[in-house]
């Protein structure tokens, strides 16, 4: 525990530049963007973890679950890696924790604010400006979105610092905290059932004249019925390694195109 | 005007640098206006490339891609909608006649993609597990060159083969397949969860997952406010196990002092 810290800030733009152009490039619906955040972290990880038993088990518990903003992701990664220079291989469940618990309230912001709002105002002035044949304001877009990769780098930084921190201010809690940050976690994981899984089935049944959508009576029952069992049963057969998670992601877009051809979901 | 053969390869790389900045540096290629000024400069047209890529632009105020989800992309629409104004003459009307249907192939492909994607990442981490770092990198730098194939190839077909070869190709592919990968694509996300709550103490803390579940599916709470109900739930523990530790280190403390 407490160990010196190893990442000097060339390691931590280098983990930056190799995050940003990554990102969602490696997308998947398992593990959404797990695979970049290895790719950009890897490098310093390898400096954290001379030997090669944890430097695997730390690789390993990044390939797990992640999904934020591109944008606002920076400041999570470096916070994360911070927890993980300071805290070393025993602050792992922290670390995943800490990624999970932050990954949700990061998106949100950063789909509001830099998906929405901000495109949609240059968007808007830059577009009937160019209607026009006026060129400037979508040459300033481009500028100011080459000039906020800058503070993205930054904000690896800021987090990498205010991680580190982190993990010196609470000392021998950790164990707490990372039983903390498993229930923030878990919390937002709850949440993202009915955000994230979408099942919904289009069915009607006839009744003398009155026609009835399965949906709204599965509504009435329980909200996201189908989310819910879909979940669960997912998570008992991966759970008991019963299939593996390649074999469970085939049986679904088997089980989707089936019932996309009898109009059982939509 | 005929696109010269380094044009018509210009034009297909900038088309799948869409979907890689878009996902990566976000440098804009996924905005019409920005991406028309490139592919402006690459047919030698910019007044045009402008009025397509204002056109365009305006039509998808709005749109983003949140978490994940896949929609057509009016970047690409705006390169194919460039060149075919650049070749045909023709106006905006006449690129989105090719370019929607392009931007509408991609969609199919990126759900592919994405799939593909996931065997990738499983591959990588058998590779990290068998200590094989750089081949562990390598796969996983496919990802992007994956990204890239999603509109470079439905690009390099409209403009090699030409416009209608794509409606072809989208039409010749079954209603099952395209309905099934739409419901796939929002049917997946569940193994991502699944596999998050396996790998933490969901069993120990199940009241944590319900009640997340609850904010959204009975009060449909933003991930915002399901994350502050989070920090205070955890704050309650927090003080909690403080008070219990501080308690048992008062009664060690209480023990010694009888032993004298």
């Amino acid at each position: 525990m407490s160990n010196e810290t190893k990442l000097t800030k060339a390691d931590l733009r280098r983990a930056a530049l190799r995050w940003m152009p990554m990102a969602v490039n490696t997308f998947s619906y398992q593990y959404q963007q797990a695979g970049s955040v290895v790719f950009a972290l890897g490098p310093a990880l390898r400096k954290i973890y001379q030997s090669d038993d944890e430097y695997v088990e730390a690789l390993n518990n990044h390939f797990n679950y992640f999904n934020a903003h591109p944008w606002m992701a920076n400041l999570v990664l470096g916070a994360a890696l911070g927890i993980e220079d300071e805290g070393g291989i025993a602050a792992k469940e922290a670390v995943q924790g800490f990624k999970v618990a932050l990954m949700g309230p990061m998106a949100g912001i950063g789909d509001s604010l830099i998906w929405v709002l901000y495109p949609t105002i240059m968007g808007s002035i830059a577009g009937s400006l160019a209607l026009q044949g006026n060129i400037s304001l979508t040459l300033i877009w481009l500028a100011l979105n080459i000039a906020f990769m800058f503070v993205r780098v930054w904000m690896f930084e800021f987090g990498y610092t205010s991680g580190t921190k982190l993990i010196s201010m609470l000392g021998d809690r950790v164990s707490m905290l990372t039983e903390t940050l498993a229930i923030l976690g878990l919390v937002v994981g709850g949440a993202l059932i009915p955000s994230v899984v979408k099942i919904t089935t289009p069915l009607t049944f006839t009744a003398g004249e009155s026609v009835t959508e399965i949906q709204s009576i599965l509504d009435q029952i329980f909200p996201f019925l189908l989310p819910v069992l879909a979940t669960f049963v997912c998570y008992r057969l991966v759970k008991g390694n019963k299939v593996s998670i390649s074999v469970l992601i085939l049986i679904i877009v088997v089980i989707s195109m089936v019932c996309a051809a009898f109009g059982i979901l939509s | 005007m005929q696109l010269a053969l380094w044009q018509s390869i210009a034009l297909i790389v900038l088309a799948g640098l869409v979907p890689v900045d878009k996902y990566g540096m976000t440098f804009g290629l996924r905005w019409p206006v920005i991406t028309s000024v490139f592919a402006g400069l690459i047919v030698g047209d910019m007044a045009t490339a402008l009025y397509i890529g204002g056109t365009l632009q305006l039509m998808s105020l709005g749109i983003a891609s949140v978490g994940g989800s896949s929609i057509p992309e009016y970047g690409v629409g705006a390169v194919v909608a460039v060149a075919i104004a650049a070749t045909s003459g023709g106006g905006v009307e006449a690129g989105l006649a090719i370019g929607i249907p392009v931007a509408m192939l991609m969609v199919q492909f990126d759900v592919l993609a994405k799939i593909a994607c996931g065997g990738l990442v499983q591959y990588a981490q058998k590779l990290a597990n068998d200590r094989n770092f750089k081949g562990m990198y390598a796969t996983l730098l496919c990802g992007p060159v994956l990204m890239f194939l999603t509109a470079a190839v439905p690009m390099a077909i409209a403009v090699f083969v030409g416009g209608d070869m794509v409606n072809a190709v989208l039409n010749a592919l079954p209603a099952w397949f395209t309905g099934g990968l739409t419901v796939a694509s929002k049917m997946l996300p569940v193994v991502g969860v699944a596999l998050l709550l396996t790998y933490m103490p969901a069993s120990k803390f199940f009241a944590a997952v319900m009640l997340g579940f609850v904010l959204v599916a009975y009060f449909s709470m933003s991930m915002l406010g399901v994350a502050l109900v989070g920090v205070i739930v955890c704050l309650v523990y927090w003080g909690y196990c403080a008070d219990k530790s501080a308690s048992s280190a008062n009664n060690t403390v209480m023990g010694e002092l009888e032993d004298e």
